[in-house]
């Protein structure tokens, strides 16, 4: 038996219990139905197990000697390298990839920068006020989802923040009050109790109601009698006034907040009603956690911020890093790149059509342990060991709290870690 | 009929698992689907042995039917995968998930299928 933490998804829950013979896992206990999954992947017959070289349009699989001569054949004929993904890998492969980014002058940018990066980019302006499971479990009276569909993408989130009693909120479940803000009735509706308020917001009217609630920070009484946005007035002076009088209240952003700028600047807005509730504040405040859903999506930000100063939309140019705009998107759509490193992720599942066809014009290369849309268009699939299972590492929780990956089998077929593969790749590039 | 698209993640129709776990009929069972209030049901006069024709300028795919009344009238749910991918788009760098306009009609035309989508891919 060993307590791990659970890679299924960005709460890295550290509380499974997981009993294994050294060659296979017997037993998963307390992982949710996501994170059992998680686990199940080890023996899927998904799982991929031996490097893929596309030949006469199908993948057959070679040795890793053909695999790695042809990746960096590949590299190192393209001008402009694209590596993209990197949210379910380790914080340690996330800096290989960023080294491998930096020796084949390529552009490297994370899943993060289509979901919660766009909240930290935004915040470099208004600033953010941040908190922990932790602090939540110990002190939050108020949690609310807003356009989260927690239930369903982090199935044991309210567990632990709403179920759970906390030092100072021995009564636990009973002192904190929910709130759902969401167009659609989710599944996350379904634990609310009398005291939680339940707002089912027309579709794409947030804005409106961050407006109104901005008002009613400034001048008390403001919410006009038919409400606003398909809420009742009552409901929204319940709204802020959870939201004014919490000791410790959280917001999670989910991805219903995430709208693009150019449609209006809803987080940019939410950001700014979060900061005058505290302003106003005097005993409490709001803070705010991404519920970004890959388990390292956090990870790249940090490790990006780190080594670059810059959480995403890394360019080199002679093996320094130079100022850019672009994003995985603008790459894509400029076809402003001559091959993809694709690593732990599955952009051709994830990104509009136009984009996967502007993708699947150049030679692609995937670093994975299981198939996806990706892989069955790739031109070379190179197989990974799962992290947090197989291989340690260390990853970013959704509050941006670093957790350290242990180990509980060995890689099948001496499978070699998302880090040890791209370090492989960086060498052979070097030397070729 | 016109509609507002939201693709979410959804337990029962999640990608992730199918791609790791399931296979291509797993894939074509659980994620090319449309979720829609009962009242929309009724006014596209649709029955359960019927799919949805969803399509905009972007692309078109034929989906199942599931109805759910927490669904906003007007509104149709699609858990995230490739095949709402055929219609989402991006605008000034940043993905529209969300709030996309489409049109939804009854068919009888079965499923889009993976390898359908997968081709159409490849072959642009
Ligand atoms: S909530 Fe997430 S981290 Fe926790 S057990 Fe489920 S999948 Fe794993």
């Amino acid at each position: 038996m060993k307590r791990i933490p659970c890679t299924g998804c960005s709460l890295l829950c550290d509380d499974i219990i997981v009993r294994s013979d050294g060659l296979f896992i017997d037993e998963v206990i307390g992982a949710c139905l996501k994170g059992k999954e998680r686990f199940d992947q080890l023996s899927s017959s998904n799982r991929i197990l031996s490097p893929m070289i596309k030949k006469n349009g199908v993948l057959e699989k070679c040795s890793w000697e053909d695999a790695l001569e042809k990746t960096s054949e590949i590299i190192k004929s393209s001008s402009k390298p694209l590596l993209y993904g990197f949210s379910n890998v380790s914080c340690e492969a996330q800096l290989k990839g960023i080294e491998l980014a930096k020796v084949v002058d390529g552009f490297i940018d994370s899943n993060s920068s289509i979901c919660q990066g766009k909240v930290l980019n935004i915040a470099k302006n208004t600033g953010i006020t941040l908190t922990t499971i932790t602090e939540i479990i110990n002190k939050a009276d108020l949690i609310v989802l807003w356009g989260a569909n927690a239930a369903e993408s982090i199935p044991r989130l309210l567990n632990k923040i709403l179920f759970s009693r906390g030092k100072f909120r021995m009564t636990g479940r009973e002192i904190r009050t929910l709130i759902i803000i969401d167009p659609v009735k989710v599944a996350s509706f379904n634990v609310m109790g009398v005291r939680d308020i339940a707002l089912q917001i027309q579709p794409n009217k947030d804005l409106e109601l961050i407006r109104v609630l901005k008002e009613e920070c400034c001048v008390a009484d403001s919410i006009s009698s038919e409400g606003v946005a398909g809420l009742d007035r009552d409901d929204l002076k319940r709204l802020i006034l959870n939201l004014s009088e919490a000791e410790n209240g959280v917001i999670f952003i989910g991805q219903g907040v995430l709208r693009p700028q150019s449609e209006s600047n809803l987080v940019g807005e939410l950001l700014e009603l979060v900061q005058m509730i505290n302003t106003k504040q005097e005993k409490g405040r709001i803070s705010l956690i991404m519920m970004g859903g890959h388990f390292n999506m956090a990870g790249f930000d940090h490790v990006a911020l780190s080594t670059c100063g810059k959480n995403g939309g890394l360019q080199f140019d002679k093996h320094q890093l130079i100022d850019t705009d672009d994003n995985i998107v603008s790459k894509i759509d400029n076809e402003d790149f001559g091959c993809s490193i694709i690593v732990g992720t599955d952009p051709i599942s994830h990104l509009p059509l136009s984009l996967s066809q502007k993708l699947a014009t150049k030679p692609i290369i995937v670093v994975d342990n299981k198939k996806s849309a990706t892989t069955s268009i790739a031109d070379i699939v190179l197989p990974s060991a799962i992290t947090g299972i197989e291989v340690p590492g260390t990853a970013y929780r959704l509050d941006q709290v670093p957790i350290e990956l242990k180990t509980i089998l060995n890689p099948p077929s001496n499978i070699p870690s998302d880090e040890e593969l791209l370090t492989k790749i960086i060498d052979k590039i070097n030397k070729s | 009929m016109e509609m507002i698209l939201n693709t979410m993640r959804m337990v029962d129709h999640d990608q992730a698992r199918e791609h790791s776990l399931g296979d291509e009929k797993s894939l074509e069972e659980h994620l090319p689907i449309g979720i829609l209030n009962p009242k929309d049901f009724k006014k596209l006069n649709l029955t359960r042995s019927l799919h949805l024709t969803v399509s905009n300028k972007n692309g078109q795919i034929i989906v199942g039917i599931k109805e759910d009344e927490g669904v906003p009238q007007g509104t149709i749910l699609m858990p995230v995968s490739i095949w709402a991918n055929q219609l989402t788009s991006f605008e000034k760098n940043e993905i529209i998930y969300k709030n996309i306009t489409v049109n939804v009609e009854a068919s009888r035309d079965p499923i889009t299928s993976f390898n359908q989508i997968i081709n159409s891919i490849k072959s642009n």
